[in-house]
């Protein structure tokens, strides 16, 4: 199968953090999440999928091509998001499009300009004088406007309120009604996600915990509820994560059945969300 | 070459700062410097704004958040570096000008006696400029942003103090020895070195974390 990028054994040593053997694939015309709780290595990984960080061991291949050995021809195809606005705050809307614009052999002025109609943006303001969310709203109408088949987006929804987060979600569902392109999308804010998603890479302390559908994710975890009389230290150790409070307990589990047998009628099983899945694993 | 060229035209426009910085330090060398001789005056001015130029812009590739940007555009690391030392020719180019018309309007204000243009001076700044990127380029790649300032200033007050020292020199064996080099030995020694620099910037670059 041909991946629109596939991450293989990725290595990466800081002085007090490890990115250790990182693999994941994402198929084109499908949005994969990427959650983990802060400090857990998803900007790391993005910058190193990016190249901005050099890598200590494993393999990138983005459109099946090194992302190193093929840098230009694989950046000329990707749209970029950020954290942050990393635009120059004093040039203006148009400035900046102009200087980002020469760099791609694709570049669209008529798309551009109609998300910019779209997303209510002056051509004629400078960066620095634009809202967080405007310059979301730049950063997007750039990353959209070149014909880029895959998109990479680093918490792009971080700090936004929920009506414009709804509107960057709905710009991403359209952008994946080609199927040729895909999203990869790192985010802490799992809501998010389970609208848009097709694929989840939890991350977490540098390790992939999982990459799956998101359909299996949410398949193969539940929320088990029940009393404090049930839990010692063989049941407590049925679970992922534990919630403790004086009437009862929470927990997660990934092994439904047995735990359907182990405690019968004296729990409840519910279905977990992804942030469930995410805070119990990340809290043990 | 010509996306980063006008990315660095466009940020020099629109920098107050540097703006303010372009306009009024002609004025303040010519106060600092009014003892110098004329071609003298020219030969500091062009090397100064070409060096005050290409810093700017390379400081917004090494340090600063913009630095993501550029280097997730599609160029790779080897061409981004090889640009930066070409478009020290570019700014060498637009400062020439720039002063041109700058020390123009001041000579025929009368202000002041200044050279506004001369071909051996500009011939003479090539070899100064190219060894001056030649030292601090690679530094500002391999340290943290501000080892490089510190080295770029270092380099740029020997350089201005050898200039002004050398105007008051009577020493006849230095003046002897400096007219026995010839330009051409200056700038294959420039060369040299600014090729040598060219290819530790690459190698240096190309497995920098950004």
């Amino acid at each position: 199968m041909d991946y629109i990028l596939e991450v293989n054994n990725l290595r990466k040593e800081f002085k007090n953090f490890t990115l250790d053997n990182i693999s994941f694939k994402l198929e084109p015309g499908y949005i994969m999440g990427f959650i983990g709780p802060n400090g857990a290595g998803k900007s790391t990984t993005i910058k190193l999928i990016m190249n901005l960080l050099k890598k200590d061991g494993g393999e990138v291949r983005i459109f099946g091509k090194d992302h190193e050995k093929y840098e230009k021809e694989v950046k000329n195809r990707i749209g970029f998001v950020y954290d942050e606005n990393y635009y120059y705050e004093d040039l203006s809307i148009r400035a900046m499009k102009s200087i980002v614009a020469s760099f791609y052999s694709d570049w669209d002025d008529d798309k551009f300009n109609q998300y910019l109609r779209d997303f209510d943006l002056n051509p004629k303001a400078k960066i620095k004088t634009l809202s967080k969310g405007m310059k979301m709203k730049f950063s997007l109408a750039v990353a959209l406007s070149h014909n880029a088949d895959l998109i990479i987006m680093d918490e792009p929804t971080s700090g936004l309120d929920p009506v414009f987060r709804r509107e960057v979600l709905d710009i991403l569902y359209n952008v994946i009604e080609d199927e040729r392109k895909s999203i990869f999308f790192s985010t802490h804010i799992t809501t998010d996600l389970e609208k848009i998603a097709d694929y989840i890479t939890f991350i977490n302390k540098g390790k992939i915990v999982f990459s799956k559908p998101k359909d299996e994710v949410l398949e193969s975890y539940a929320i088990v509820r029940g009393g404090l009389d049930i839990l010692n230290d063989s049941t407590r150790k049925e679970f992922i994560g534990i919630r403790e409070t004086k009437v009862g307990f929470e927990a997660l589990t990934d092994n439904i059945e047995k735990t359907r047998k182990t405690f019968g009628d004296k729990v409840l099983i519910e279905r977990a969300n992804l942030e469930d899945i995410m805070v119990y694993s990340v809290r043990g | 070459m010509i996306g980063i060229i006008k990315r660095d035209i466009l940020l020099i426009l629109s920098s107050k700062q540097t703006i303010l910085l372009m306009l009024f330090y002609i004025p303040f060398l010519m106060i600092l410097a009014e003892s110098f001789h004329p071609e003298s005056f020219y030969f500091v001015i062009i090397v100064l704004y070409t060096f005050l130029m290409s810093m700017s812009s390379f400081t917004y590739d090494i340090s600063g958040k913009s630095k993501y940007i550029m280097n997730s555009l599609p160029i790779n690391r080897k061409e981004l570096v090889v640009y930066k030392y070409l478009s020290i020719f570019v700014y060498l180019g637009m400062t020439i000008v720039f002063a041109g018309v700058y020390l123009w309007i001041i000579h025929i204000l009368g202000l002041a006696n200044v050279d506004y243009f001369s071909l051996r001076v500009i011939k003479n700044t090539i070899p100064i400029v190219m060894m001056y990127s030649a030292v601090v380029f690679p530094v500002y790649i391999r340290f943290e942003p501000r080892i490089g300032q510190i080295l770029s200033l270092f380099v740029f007050i020997l350089f201005f103090t050898t200039i002004g020292n050398l105007s008051y020199t009577r020493d006849k064996a230095i003046l002897k020895f400096l007219s026995l080099m010839k330009w051409e030995y200056y700038m294959a020694i420039a060369l040299l070195l600014y090729l040598l620099s060219l290819l530790l910037s690459i190698s240096l670059y190309k497995e920098k974390d950004i």
